[in-house]
């Protein structure tokens, strides 16, 4: 694989904050390395205090990192080549609320050297995709949490950037702003943009993303494909069972398994990849009705705290 | 030069949005138009207290807008957050620093045309004429509150606007004492008061030059009234206030370059 093939690289990128007036030492991240490559959909994930918006910020240029190297476009961070190519959303967006949403990416547009027609053009096209036609010069004050994500995804393609960096951009929208967003996102892979982005929401995660990154207490713990990051095995098979009797209940529960009654149906859990045909057998052997029988594999989510969990035994072994 | 006048216009559009603005202005206004009513208590010299007391209206009102702007000007982006969308845009940080100092300097100039516009329709009302040493004053407290602004601004990129607010009113009574410094420092006994008298004297921007009207300028009194310098002196001090404000304004970029936005 060539170099020009990677839209960004970040390599062993380490940042070290001074804070307070002691100064106290905060590592945010401690050895991160990604690459995303041109067109695809990059999720970076972890949980809180992962070190994701600290890696983002490093990129934008808005923190400098202790240590490593980053990469964006070929070119070193702040670089203004680089920056004209470039769309980025910051978590929770705020912007200048005195100004209209449309007034907001005109401005943008102007700093990205188009002219006032040319941004005006674009600011009501990417208004009108994002939903926020009917509320353009609105105050940015009376939007909502909602509004100002899409008014946010807005001014990051105001410059039709070949790679868009959203850090949460489903954080704050309801089901159909998210399924928009999710939308505009896949239909930025149709027009051959990179997308990296971050985000707590999983399932959204895999349905977007073509490869990701865990990072775990500041490190890349995991970075793959989803089908390869995901354990192909089975993790449990959940049995639905209709006017369960006590006895049949008793009798589950004798052989180990998780029951759970509700109403009418009671499930039971079978661990691992075992076969179901004895709690069916059974089942049946009682008179009872199966109504329903659902494997379940790992999800990114239970990747995720795996990893996690992972890492924190990792950190709380070096620490000792 | 672009994005820095983008960013100007954007900071004046939200100078000119903001009602705290608008009050002050008021303030000053009625300054000014107040003192027609001093002027009627003075026997034969209500032009000379008006423009006294316009001129002092208009310096104070000036400082205190530029102080309460300046020293919120970066400081907001910082808490609103909206610096992080702004510093990823293809524009350097030097830019974003003086593209705030522009918008700031606009909002003042339009300020202070309008204050002079009042000024010279009062002193009309009471049969004055347009005296061209009023204009030169006007002038010179313009650069005075743009040095002022770039000393806000200074503080801004790196503290909050209380201490930035504190920080300014105090580098705004020590220049406008510098004269005053540097008769303690030649007086003192202790050689140690001395010289940080005389230290403080040359880093703090003189702004005797700029408040002329009622001070020793070369040793001669000068009164916006009687004896005032000429259009020389004018650009002689202004120079001094650009340079002045050219180095603040420097630091300010390397402060500002340097910083993490958290």
């Amino acid at each position: 694989m060539t170099d020009s093939s990677f839209a960004l690289r970040v390599q062993h990128l380490a940042k070290t904050y001074a804070i307070g007036f002691f100064r106290k030492k905060v590592r945010a991240a401690v050895d991160v390395s990604l690459e995303v490559t041109c067109g695809e959909i990059f999720a970076l994930l972890g949980p809180n205090g992962a070190g994701k918006t600290t890696t983002l910020k490093v990129l934008m240029g808005l923190i400098r990192p202790s240590a490593g190297s980053v990469e964006l476009l070929g070119r070193p961070v702040g670089d203004l080549h680089a920056k004209r190519r470039l769309g980025y959303l910051p978590e929770s967006p705020y912007f200048y609320d005195y100004l209209t949403g449309r007034e907001l990416l005109v401005f943008m547009g102007k700093l990205f050297g188009l002219d006032r027609g040319e941004s005006q053009r674009r600011a009501a096209a990417l208004l009108d995709q994002v939903g926020l036609a009917g509320a353009a010069d609105l105050a940015l004050r009376r939007y909502s949490k909602g509004m100002l994500q899409r008014v946010g995804l807005a001014q990051a393609l105001i410059n039709d950037p070949e790679l868009v960096i959203l850090d949460e951009p489903l954080t704050g929208l309801d089901p159909l702003g998210r399924k928009d967003v999710r939308e505009l996102i896949a239909d930025l892979r149709k027009r051959g943009k990179t997308v990296l982005f971050s985000s707590h929401i999983l399932p959204d995660v895999e349905l977007l993303a073509d490869r990701v990154t865990i990072l775990v207490r500041g490190r890349t713990v995991a970075t793959g494909p989803l089908d390869q990051l995901l354990d192909a095995r089975l993790i449990s098979t959940e049995v639905v069972m209709g006017r369960p009797t006590e006895t049949l209940l008793g009798e589950l529960a004798a052989a180990g398994h998780m029951v759970v009654r509700s109403g009418d149906t009671a499930q039971v859990t079978v661990q691992g990849e075992v076969s179901v045909d004895p709690v069916v057998d059974l089942i049946r052997k009682h008179g009872c009705s199966v109504l329903g029988v659902s494997p379940r594999k790992e999800s990114l989510e239970d990747v995720v705290v795996r990893q996690a969990r992972a890492g924190d035994a990792r950190s709380e072994g070096t620490d000792a | 030069m672009g994005k820095i006048l983008t960013i100007g216009v954007n900071t004046f559009r939200e100078a000119i949005r903001n009602k705290v603005l608008y009050s002050l202005l008021f303030f000053a206004v009625l300054v000014i138009v107040g003192s027609l009513a001093f002027g009627a208590l003075s026997v034969h010299e209500e032009v000379r207290l008006t423009t006294d007391l316009g001129l002092a209206g208009m310096s104070l009102f000036s400082v205190i807008i530029a102080i309460f702007v300046g020293v919120n000007l970066v400081y907001k982006e910082l808490e609103r957050k909206t610096i992080y969308t702004l510093i990823p845009k293809p524009i350097h940080r030097y830019q974003f620093v003086l593209g705030k100092f522009i918008g700031m300097v606009l909002t003042l100039s339009v300020q202070i045309a309008i204050m002079t516009i009042v000024l010279l329709g009062v002193i009309a009302l009471q049969g004055g004429a347009l005296s061209m040493a009023l204009l030169k004053m006007v002038a010179l407290i313009f650069v005075e509150v743009m040095v002022v602004t770039a000393v806000a601004v200074l503080f801004s990129s790196f503290s909050t606007p209380f201490l930035s607010g504190l920080f300014t009113v105090g580098i705004f009574l020590l220049g406008r004492s510098v004269p005053e410094i540097r008769i303690a420092a030649r007086k003192v006994q202790s050689q140690t008061v001395a010289w940080l008298l005389h230290g403080v004297s040359a880093v703090v921007p003189n702004l005797r030059y700029f408040y002329t009207t009622g001070a020793e300028v070369s040793g001669g009194h000068v009164s916006v009234h009687t004896s005032f310098p000429d259009w020389s002196y004018v650009a002689s001090a202004s120079g001094y206030g650009l340079i002045y404000i050219a180095l603040v304004l420097m630091l300010a970029m390397v402060l500002f370059a340097r910083r993490d936005f958290i």
